[in-house]
């Protein structure tokens, strides 16, 4: 493969742009931008090196923030906490922590 | 009157379900499975509501057992196929009551299950959950479709309650079994030490 062969470059970084109110109305929930295959046990280290509580469900992490945030493999959080700016800045520091991308629109609610 | 144990999620149907069994006289012991952190408080917090509301209009004491099950679920999705999560997970719910039903000299189980309301509330699946126990299981709803059950809960105003915001349930796979084969369940709960993980669940139960 060469540098300019797609299959020799690494995948593009997840961003998120979303944060909306879950379906249940319990907390809010990060999207990324496409479908995402996160590196689990590399974030949990990161996570617990920060000093962070997180519990190891294989495909999923749930993390005290606080909030509590459940992190799954497709890149879905859900933050728990009724509160959009509780939310928001709690994404933020997530992303901080992670080393992801995010950039938001205000909220978005249902 | 017979005495049973209830499973109570904090949902539209389960007290209902406890309504109709208090009405005809039962005495009834509520077991609620606490999912945190796979849910928030407001399942619990929600069982305790609807408690308060059939307590006093059947002027009855309802035990609650709340039993910790979020330990059960990360072993579950540590150890096992996940599109089998919610089966195994049932299994646990109905080991945990059948336990509490023998502690509490119960006789049967109750649960608000009604055939077909969600994708997993299959005919094999039940069968696949509810094999884990031998005492009967009646299920007062079962009969019933979703806007009739949903009637009898707002004139006993349990409704309101269980349509409160809340977290749902994290561990639910993104495409759960609806139909499954009790041999291959078998052979997934084999994964995990059963009777290690009911043993801690029900010593770790308080009651309310």
């Amino acid at each position: 493969m060469t540098p300019d062969d797609p299959g020799s470059r690494p995948p593009a970084p997840v961003r998120y742009r979303t944060l909306r109110l879950c379906s249940n109305g319990g907390g809010y929930e990060a999207l990324p931008d496409r479908r995402a295959s996160l590196d689990l046990p590399r974030y949990r280290r990161t996570l617990e090196a920060a000093g962070r509580t997180v519990i190891d469900a294989r495909v999923m992490l749930i993390v005290q923030l606080p909030p509590e945030v459940t992190i799954t493999r497709g890149g879905r959080f859900l933050f728990k906490t009724r509160d959009p700016e509780r939310a928001r800045a709690a994404l933020a520091q997530l992303l901080d922590l992670l080393g992801l991308d995010g950039s938001l629109a205000p909220p978005q609610g249902r | 009157m017979g005495r049973g144990v209830m499973l109570m999620s904090g949902g539209i149907d389960s007290p209902v379900a406890l309504y109709y069994l208090l009405r005809q006289g039962h005495e009834v012991v509520a077991v609620h499975m606490d999912n945190r952190p796979f849910t928030d408080d407001s399942p619990l917090e929600k069982v305790l509501d609807h408690l308060t509301i059939l307590r006093e209009r059947f002027r009855q004491p309802i035990p609650l057992y709340v039993v910790p099950h979020g330990s059960t679920q990360v072993t579950l999705m540590r150890s096992t196929d996940r599109h089998v999560g919610c089966i195994l997970c049932r299994r646990f719910m109905w080991r945990s009551a059948e336990r509490i039903a023998l502690r509490e000299n119960a006789t049967f189980l109750i649960t608000g299950e009604a055939l077909g309301q969600v994708a997993s509330q299959t005919l094999s699946n039940m069968r696949s959950a509810t094999q884990a126990v031998s005492l009967p299981i009646v299920r007062p709803l079962v009969g019933l479709d979703k806007q009739e059950i949903e009637a009898v809960a707002k004139e006993i105003g349990t409704y309101t309650i269980s349509t409160r915001p809340g977290v749902c349930c994290q561990a639910v796979p993104d495409r759960p079994a609806t139909r499954s084969r009790l041999l291959s369940i078998l052979e997934e709960e084999a994964r995990v030490d059963a009777e290690a993980i009911l043993e801690d669940c029900v010593r770790r139960a308080t009651v309310m």
